[in-house]
């Protein structure tokens, strides 16, 4: 468990210290106290990512120029501090070379009140939910995801350029397809792996007369390369890549329809929330340490019985850290609970 | 009150100092301060050295590494193996190779790698110069050293095929090189198994 947590120059907090408890932490205050950015920094201090956005640049604190997570991680002291110019990343007060060791620490699961945007909004946030999950489950994730995006901007960008020139996109489409091919098979087998447990939590919180089931719907056809080679005149028309893992989607269906048409506003919060679930009880059937829950502002917009179904489906091994504007319940035994106040910390 | 600082001259130097890679405010300002207080002539040794080395030293004509004549010592050695030639991102990339000793013949320096999204092209490179090379020197090998990140794959994929209609053997370094960090950051170990098992296109 993470016992405590340090933020320096995180979004509106110069420094924050505090220390947490083993099952819920609940921290209370009004819009705008910086609850989620408490939450934010525990995830860029295990994950060296934030729950929010794909850059970590917004997380420096503004007018400065750089900002430092740290904290005790079973007896284990991590650190990470990020400027524009340099990361740096230390475990038990030595520098890392790589983050492939220090990303094997924690893992994290966040629940927030956008969490629906995996329902109804566009395919980016399913992309997202499973680079999340993949990055936490496989080491070879993140630098195969990153290269892929790599080649795709290159390839893009000599797609932009005045008159691109053949021998030149020829050249990316090597890599493009390299490590676009295993960024593919990485998802779809993270896709049947969720699944069924996807299906067996949103049972257990929607009851059996509704069934959430979903599938990798792939960017580009089995032969990348073929269907890449296929794609050349619409690409140059678009002056774009048109086919690959980045068009790739998470198709959900429940009752068999598709979720974000056919399901009511009940439903793809239920479906949503089963997502979120299945990924802890993913990592929870993992070797290794149970993952952090955070769990951001959704107990006001949950109704009693999803409220009681998450309580009930969230693994009870899990430490839980949970933002909200006022104490959820009375029912939750040994939370600790935090009050902000004028960007200040109060144990309550 | 005004704040005190150090004259104007020693805050010129320091800030000169800062201009060098990896020195910062506190190197430059304990540098300037070791010049200003020598009771020896050091610095000006330094300085001498400064101009000497940038009046005398150059790109080789034929494979780009330093040179002080026309040719580089490497170019210039007649015991050296030349049929084969290695290419590299960067003159710096040739000495980390050359101390593994698993290579004796001939190298040609890039002076970067194709990166749109760092705005090079294939004309901002020693590459015209590395066809001609190959059509005149008749190398039976050309061997490609890049980093085994994106940039160093695509520039690799370009130059083979420029280089395939020419019938010269053409290879790669096995991978195994840190990705992104180029040839500069790799062990010598790392870099002689990536040499010796390098693997024909
Ligand atoms: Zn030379």
């Amino acid at each position: 468990m993470l016992s405590d947590l340090q933020l320096r120059n995180v979004r509106c907090f110069a420094a924050l210290s505090v220390e947490l408890g083993p099952g819920f932490t609940f921290f209370i205050g009004a819009n705008g106290e910086g609850k989620t950015s408490i939450l934010e920094g525990a995830c860029v201090l295990l994950r060296l990512q934030s729950q929010r956005t794909s850059s970590l640049a917004p997380v420096v604190k503004f007018g400065e120029k750089s900002f430092a997570v740290s904290g005790r991680w079973r007896s284990h002291v991590m650190e990470f501090r990020y400027s524009a110019l340099r990361r740096r990343i230390v475990f038990d007060h030595a520098e890392q070379r790589n983050a492939q060791e220090y990303l094997r620490l924690g893992r994290v699961v966040s629940f927030a009140n956008t969490d629906i945007e995996l329902i109804r909004g566009g395919s980016e946030p399913r992309r997202r939910y499973l680079d999340f999950l993949g990055s936490q489950i496989d080491a070879t994730y993140r630098p195969t995801l990153r290269a892929y995006e790599r080649a795709l901007r290159s390839r893009n960008a000599l797609l932009k350029s005045a008159q691109p020139r053949p021998r030149e996109l020829a050249a990316y489409d090597q890599p493009l397809v390299e490590h676009g091919e295993r960024l593919g098979v990485s998802r779809a087998i993270l896709a049947q792996r969720i699944a069924p447990i996807a299906a067996a939590v949103h049972r257990e919180i929607a009851g059996a007369e509704e069934s959430l089931s979903l599938r990798l719907a792939r960017g580009n056809e089995r032969d990348f390369r073929a269907d890449l080679a296929n794609s050349r005149s619409q690409e140059l028309r678009l002056r774009q890549t048109v086919v690959g893992p980045h068009r790739d989607d998470l198709e959900l269906l429940v009752d068999g329809k598709p979720a974000a048409q056919f399901a009511s506003e009940g439903q793809q919060r239920t479906a949503a929330l089963a997502l979120k679930l299945a990924q802890a009880r993913l990592f929870e059937n993992e070797e290794g340490a149970p993952p952090l829950l955070l769990i951001d502002d959704i107990f006001g917009e949950l109704d009693p019985n999803r409220r009681g179904a998450l309580l009930r489906n969230l693994p009870a091994k899990s430490q839980k850290l949970v933002t909200a504007t006022l104490l959820p319940s009375r029912d939750i035994a040994d939370a600790r609970v935090f009050e902000l106040r004028d960007r200040q910390i109060y144990r309550a | 009150m005004r704040k005190t600082e150090y004259p104007e001259p020693i805050r010129q130097l320091i800030a000169q100092l800062r201009q060098m890679p990896g020195v910062g405010p506190r190197s430059a300002e304990r540098i300037a301060l070791w010049i200003i207080r020598s009771r020896n002539d050091h610095p000006e040794q330094i300085t001498n050295a400064i101009t000497a080395a940038r009046q005398a030293v150059r790109p080789c004509a034929r494979c780009g590494f330093f040179a002080t004549e026309e040719l580089c010592d490497i170019c210039a050695d007649a015991t050296r193996a030349a049929d084969q030639l290695c290419v590299v991102e960067q003159a710096t990339d040739i000495l980390p190779l050359e101390k593994t000793s698993a290579f004796r013949g001939h190298y040609h320096s890039l002076g970067g790698r194709i990166s749109p999204l760092d705005h090079v092209a294939p004309e901002d490179l020693r590459i015209k110069e590395l066809i001609a090379r190959v059509e005149a020197e008749k190398f039976s090998e050309v061997i490609f050293a890049l980093a085994a990140d994106v940039e160093g794959e695509a520039t690799t994929n370009y130059l083979v095929e420029l280089l395939k209609p020419t019938g010269v053997t053409l290879s790669r370094i096995a991978h195994g090189l840190p990705a992104g960090g180029g040839l500069e950051s790799a062990d010598e170990l790392t870099l002689y198994q990536a040499l010796s098992g390098r693997r024909q296109l």
